[in-house]
């Protein structure tokens, strides 16, 4: 943090991220039931070989479900770092603009209206989640702006409250009139999860979330300056309303697809950005690369916790983040209560 | 710079704790029940009346694997488990080397089948939420199997079963049935569930007409003119019925003018058992009916 | 050579009211203007419009002979750098970092300094008096401190044009001092112009050239600071009595309300009333 950030410096540290990163996966492919034996055929030692099996579980079932975790890690923390430095406020996460509850509302209505179907590039509730998370957010955009002149960071975060409360009245409706094997399927899709959802549907998630990515990282100068506030940041050369837009409209994107994917998964938006910054400091350049690496590893753990802590059962991956979030939210809601500067 | 070989050894220091945790459920594992020799059809079923009606299709060796709550017949007890009811883990059933797989049709185990069926398992989904899906369920997983005779006959015996059910309870009177599923708020089974059907098989009526809801909250009013004959709760837990009997009477005794609650005809009854939709079917809509039916 | 910026018929307002109404003036290169007048005249709003944050309702503004709509923001943050009140960003940048935000208009594609960028923002530092301040976070420093990080970074954007908006104020004498030596020597040395908007009289009667003064009802005169500062002007503007005396070239100001302790021996009531 105290150096200066040069390319070369940035990415030696990414490609550190990056080795920390292939080195986890390893290890969390093998973690779970039958690990030792496993290992050892790997390693060649002693007389084990690989079943056909085995590989089936480790290079199609876990693999696919690590990498999943990746990008939807990653994704989740990108979009966090990006809506903390759009709102100017340390405590934005991804979905803190009524995504949560479009998302929701995206699924409820694709079971109660029986809709089911496979297209190759995502399940019927996989499509509605993503359609009524950006359909939410065009929605909160458009209000936030037709309430004020000019985009106000209040408006927005009041359009983002009342969007919520209406879409949760409906989905309360919609609950009510569910049937119940509906009723668990959406209390269990909202606290995320990471099943294996295909080659096909990985490789488009992966390829649309690293591109968010890449374009978040290309604004990620204008960033720091858009922290600085809109009067600042124009005197400094940056149009305000266009980088914005950008920012918020490929958060909304990749959170989308993340959310698509795997249900609600919370905190990672919120504390991956946060560890991150207190490590590296505030500037974008450095942190939205490495809070995606960073974001990657996280949930990867925490997927790995998930499936190996109770021998046999599962718990929802929100669990595990929310337990290790929880209590970091707490210090974060200490130490900067006394100095957020609500933006004007 | 040490931040960040601070942050590293977090990250070491988790994936540390998780390697031994993993690595003592390892052991444990692997001194679990062995896999059945020999090479005949290996069959994982992941729900508890699947289970049954695999073992009434006496196929009940072929079984490798069950879901957690396979409790009948008692030999499926001692079974391997692949996970729960609503999350049957993948995994669990490809280290079973399954040469049949047969789930049920709701989103989350259509999820795992579908996961199942990328990998090239042979994998049956049926779906079986009201009666009449019980006869073609049968047959589809006892073709499945190989077992098209054995299913036949399953079919058969539960039909005529039924019918006998049917002529014996057959009356015009039909007593008017309150089943509930939950008392705080009270939530009752309507008229489009399974429970329902198996209410008017065993000659009774709901005592709550047609609803948006499947399950409906029904308020003070409703309950106080729905003048139900007969009360039924499903119990939450299979080991204390008694005190779940006990809390349902002191609960109606606020209701003292339904005919029910005057003639103390008020049953908390294991419904998970009993309504199970697979081929003890035919006992426990008896076991309904005989409450229905009896003269407290 | 043409006035580098030059104001025609300029008016402006937030609501039904204007504020600025048809207001002209033209600054040469190489100025230091200061703008002085009543609260809610208008001269921030003024300053607002000169960097080009608000849009005119009428008139037009040129900034180095090219009107100012036919600027981008990043072109426009190459004439012109602005000075606001010092504040704590949300974000724990260290004072190195918040300077060379200011290379933000001539950065690349990918957003990283160059040696050059880099140069230019050590350079800035020294002159300043803030490299010692380098790494540290700007919430860490004081309120002198940090505005002269702010004065640095418009320094580091190098433009012709430096606008600010009251820099000294809540600084102490010794800073208040400091910063307009410094903004005197940038106007030297550099040829920058220099627009401040000012409360404090006396310091631009010292360090300005000329100045704007506006007046509550849509009035302004704009010249030189000796022809323009006079205790009928400042009562007419301001409505406070002055004691003013010369200072060598200028003439200092001391405002004197009614209980202010040495009023009665300047200005005497007349025996009677």
């Amino acid at each position: 943090m105290s150096e200066n950030l040069t390319v070369k410096n940035l990415l030696l540290k990414i490609s550190i991220c990056l080795v920390i990163l292939l080195i986890v996966m390893v290890i969390c492919i093998f973690i779970g039931p039958e690990m030792s034996r496993r290992v050892k055929a790997v390693l060649g030692i002693g007389s084990h070989s690989l079943t056909k099996t085995d590989i089936q579980i480790l290079f199609q079932v876990r693999l696919s479900r690590i990498i999943l975790a990746a990008i939807v890690g990653a994704a989740l923390a990108c979009s966090g770092v990006t809506l903390q430095a759009i709102l100017r406020n340390p405590l934005a996460d991804p979905y803190i603009l009524g995504i949560s509850s479009g998302a929701a509302l995206g699924v409820i209505i694709a079971l109660t209206c029986g809709v089911s179907f496979n297209l190759w590039f995502g399940s019927s509730i996989s499509i509605f989640a993503f359609v009524g998370t950006i359909g939410t957010v065009w929605l909160v955009w458009s209000i936030g702006r037709f309430a004020t002149a000019g985009s106000s960071i209040t408006a927005l975060l009041l359009a983002g409250v009342v969007v919520n409360a209406f879409f949760s009245a409906v989905i309360m409706f919609l609950t009510s009139i569910a049937k119940s094997y509906e009723l668990r399927f959406i209390a269990f899709w909202l606290m995320g999860n990471l099943a294996d959802k295909g080659k096909p549907v990985l490789i488009i998630s992966s390829v649309c979330i690293v591109t968010g990515i890449i374009v978040i990282f290309s604004i990620a100068q204008k960033l720091n300056v858009l922290t600085l506030g809109r009067a600042e940041a124009k005197a400094l050369g940056i149009s305000t309303a266009n980088i914005r837009l950008i920012g918020f409209a490929v958060s909304a994107f990749i959170t989308a697809v993340a959310v698509s994917l795997t249900g609600l998964i919370g905190f990672v938006g919120l504390i991956v950005p946060h560890g991150v910054r207190l490590i590296f400091g505030p500037d974008h350049r450095q942190l939205v690369p490495m809070s995606a690496l960073i974001g990657a590893i996280f949930l990867i753990i925490a997927d790995t916790t998930a499936r190996s802590v109770f021998s046999g059962s599962e718990q929802p991956v929100g669990v595990i983040t929310a337990i290790t979030g929880g209590p970091f939210f707490l210090i974060l809601l200490a130490k900067y209560s006394r100095k957020i500067s609500w933006a004007k | 710079m040490r931040k960040q070989w601070l942050f590293s050894i977090i990250v070491f220091a988790c994936l540390a704790i998780f390697v031994t945790i993993s690595y003592n459920q390892d052991k444990a594992s692997e001194a679990g029940p062995n896999n059945p020799p020999g090479r005949s059809v290996r069959i994982v079923s992941l729900a508890p009346n699947l289970t049954e009606i695999l073992f009434a299709l006496d196929l009940g060796d072929k079984i490798v694997a069950v879901c957690d709550d396979s409790d009948y017949p008692p030999k499926a007890k001692k079974l391997k488990k692949i996970g729960s009811f609503f999350k049957p883990s993948t995994e669990a059933v490809i280290s079973c080397e399954p040469d049949l797989v047969i789930t049920l049709w709701f989103p989350e185990q259509k999820a795992v089948a579908e996961s199942l069926q990328r990998l090239d398992y042979n994998v049956v989904t049926v779906e079986l939420q009201e009666m009449r899906q019980l006869a073609p369920a049968i047959e589809k997983i006892s073709r499945a199997a190989g077992a098209e005779e054995a299913g036949e006959r399953l079919n058969k015996q539960i039909n005529i079963q039924l019918e006998q059910i049917n002529r014996e309870y057959r009356t015009t009177q039909k007593p008017k049935v309150l089943w509930v599923l939950q008392s705080e708020p009270i939530r009752v089974a309507g008229t489009k569930t399974f429970i329902n059907e198996i209410i008017e098989m065993a000659g009774g009526q709901n005592s709550v007409g047609p609803t948006l809801q499947q399950y409906p909250q029904l308020g003070t009013e409703t309950l106080l003119t729905c003048n139900a004959e007969v009360i039924i709760h499903s119990a939450m837990s299979k080991s204390n019925l008694a005190k779940e009997q006990k809390a349902a009477e002191h609960f109606w005794v606020k209701f003292p003018d339904l005919p029910a609650v005057k003639n103390n005809r008020i049953y908390v009854i294991d419904a998970d058992t009993i309504l199970r939709l697979g081929p003890r079917l035919p006992q426990g809509i008896k076991k309904v009916a005989e409450l229905l039916h009896s003269q407290q | 050579m043409k006035p580098i910026i030059e104001i025609d018929n300029l008016s402006f307002g937030y609501e039904e009211q204007l504020i600025i109404k048809q207001l002209s003036l033209s600054v040469a290169h190489g100025q230091f203007l200061a703008i002085a007048g009543p609260n809610g005249v208008g001269k921030t709003t003024l300053l607002n419009l000169i960097c080009g944050l608000f849009k005119p309702a009428s008139g037009n503004i040129t900034i180095d002979s090219i009107p100012i709509g036919a600027y981008s923001a990043r072109t426009l943050a190459q004439k012109v750098a602005v000075v606001r009140q010092e504040f704590v960003p949300v974000f724990d940048f260290t004072v190195t970092e918040v300077v060379s935000m200011a290379r933000t208009p001539y950065l690349s594609a990918l957003g990283f300094e160059s040696e050059q960028d880099r140069k230019i923002v050590a350079e800035a530092m020294e002159k300043t008096d803030t490299a010692r301040f380098a790494k540290r976070l700007l919430r860490n420093l004081s309120g002198g401190e940090r505005q002269r990080v702010f004065i640095t970074r418009a320094l580091a954007q190098q433009t012709p044009v430096l606008l600010l908006d009251e820099p000294t104020t809540f600084l102490d004498l010794k800073h208040q001092v400091g910063i307009y030596d410094l903004l005197k020597t940038t106007q030297l040395e550099k040829g920058k112009t220099v627009v401040a908007v000012t409360h404090d009289i006396n310091l631009a009667a010292q360090y300005c050239d000329e100045v704007l003064l506006l007046g509550n009802d849509n009035s302004f005169i704009i010249g030189k600071t000796k022809d323009v500062f006079s205790s009928q002007q400042i009562e007419k503007v301001f409505g406070v009595k002055t004691l003013s005396s010369e200072l060598g070239e200028e003439k200092f100001f001391i405002p004197l309300g009614k209980f202010a302790k040495d009023t009665q021996r300047i200005f005497p009531k007349p025996p009677g009333s």
